[in-house]
């Protein structure tokens, strides 16, 4: 099974991954995650176009300070299968490929740190599972239906890109999210240029493999018509009502999901949360702040823990 | 040659179809499932024949429309070239000819979707058949 990431991963970013692959059987799909440490379970969910790599910088910290690390690809991404056609692809699917992986692995008491695509899926299923939850962590996401982010209203650049036919040109044929999209998506291109790009394209090799890529953007509902319409109206009203202790970091320079508006919100629906945490980062913070996130998780999750004992 | 012209019928004796690109939902913003309605007059053929394009190399392509049950017509559409049946298709005269055909498709549609933006995006993600435009 590490044939696999040998093959896809350059050389020079194998050090940066050194986790053993494993894989597990969900929903009819195989899905690679990792499973490091020993404790309660912290599940580091990615979103659209990453992979587990995403929190390279976080995956060492918390597992030393006494946790459990979890991370799934989710189907589509990263080490997992990809499947090559569109309907394959739904938000509920997504959720219950998740669902599958936890019980399979008999998680419960989990904290759940949920990024972009990784928060409506994540999120769905910590609300319909709510005994295996024990917190929330959230970054650069959303959980209601419209109005999502104004950026995914403009037609330049974010329709464009994944209209009809344009969608498999751009995003398939030319990687532009896999490759350009998230290095225009991060503070120190620079770095992530040298250190971190070549892993994210590394796992989306061929237009095929790119699919979803194209598809989850067609998912953000942007009026009652929308597909995800009611499921995201479901989300909003569980979450509103959940008491699970939470975190909401957000990266200060996110243009994506701007933090006064998106941080605020979450902050709205759910006032007990901690937060927002802003940090250095655009929409994929982890690249800049990978060790302040994992500090600020681990401290959380330490401060969880001492109230545990008081009581 | 650079313009995109819709054309009758194509000769495809001694050829094949090399495929260029597949939409599985060409209805995800009606408008464009309505231009290809429009334009290749899907009302009344449906399924019985695709479209043909001629793209700015020459080369003819063909538009295969795509039925799902339950769904309007069409839902998705396939661009294939029509190349002689044995040899390679250059990737990049490929790839040059797909732009036109999808600028030329964006000019179509029409409304809210302007060549100027599909431009602009292909030139932010430095698509190498944007500099030209």
């Amino acid at each position: 099974m590490t044939i696999q990431a040998d093959n896809m991963l350059p050389a020079a970013l194998r050090e940066q991954w050194p986790y053993p692959p494993r894989f597990a059987s969900v929903n009819g799909w195989r899905m690679h995650y990792i499973d490091e440490g020993e404790g309660d379970p912290v599940v580091l969910l990615h979103g659209n176009p990453t992979w587990g790599f995403l929190y390279r910088d976080i995956i060492g910290p918390l597992v030393r300070s006494g946790r459990r690390v979890i991370v799934p690809d989710m189907i589509g991404f990263g080490l997992s299968e990809k499947p090559v056609r569109e309907q394959a692809h739904t938000l509920d699917g997504h959720s219950a490929n998740l669902t599958a992986l936890m019980r399979q692995l008999d998680l419960s008491k989990i904290t759940l740190v949920c990024h972009d695509w990784g928060g409506p899926t994540g999120l769905s299923f910590a609300m319909s599972n709510k005994g295996r939850i024990r917190a929330l962590a959230l970054m650069s996401t959303w959980a209601w239906p419209p109005p999502a982010a104004e950026f995914h209203t403009r037609i330049f650049p974010w329709r464009m890109m994944h209209a009809p036919l344009v969608g498999p040109y751009f995003l398939g044929r030319h990687k532009a999210l896999a490759g350009r999209g998230v290095y225009l998506s991060v503070v120190d291109r620079e770095k992530f240029a040298r250190t971190a790009r070549a892993a994210y394209e590394a796992v989306l090799p061929d237009p095929a493999t790119r699919l979803l890529t194209w598809v989850w953007p067609r998912w953000i509902p942007l009026d009652q018509e929308a597909r995800a319409f009611e499921r995201f109206k479901w989300l909003e009203q569980e979450l509103s009502r959940s008491k699970f202790p939470t975190m909401i970091i957000w990266g200060r320079e996110d243009e994506v999901f701007d933090a006064v508006t998106f941080s605020n919100r979450f902050k709205q629906m759910i006032p007990h949360a901690e937060g927002p945490h802003l940090v250095t980062g655009r929409h994929f913070l982890q690249e800049d702040s990978g060790p302040e996130i994992a500090d600020l998780i681990r401290s959380f999750l330490d401060r969880l823990d001492e109230r545990q004992v008081a009581q | 040659m650079t313009e995109v012209t819709v054309i009758e019928k194509a000769d495809l004796d001694g050829k094949r179809l090399a495929f260029g690109l597949a939409e599985d939902r060409i209805g995800h913003y009606p408008e464009f499932r309505e231009f290809f309605s429009r334009t290749f007059g899907l009302e009344y053929k449906g399924l019985a024949e695709p479209g043909f394009v001629r793209a700015p190399s020459g080369i003819v392509y063909t538009l295969i429309f795509i039925g799902r049950s339950g769904e309007p017509f069409p839902s998705g559409v396939e661009i294939n070239a029509v190349v002689d049946a044995l040899e390679p298709i250059d990737s990049e005269t490929l790839d040059r000819d797909l732009w036109a055909i999808l600028r030329w498709m964006i000019g179509g549609v029409g409304g809210a979707w302007t060549v100027e933006d599909f431009d602009r995006t292909g030139r932010l993600y430095r698509v190498a058949a944007a500099s030209a435009n």
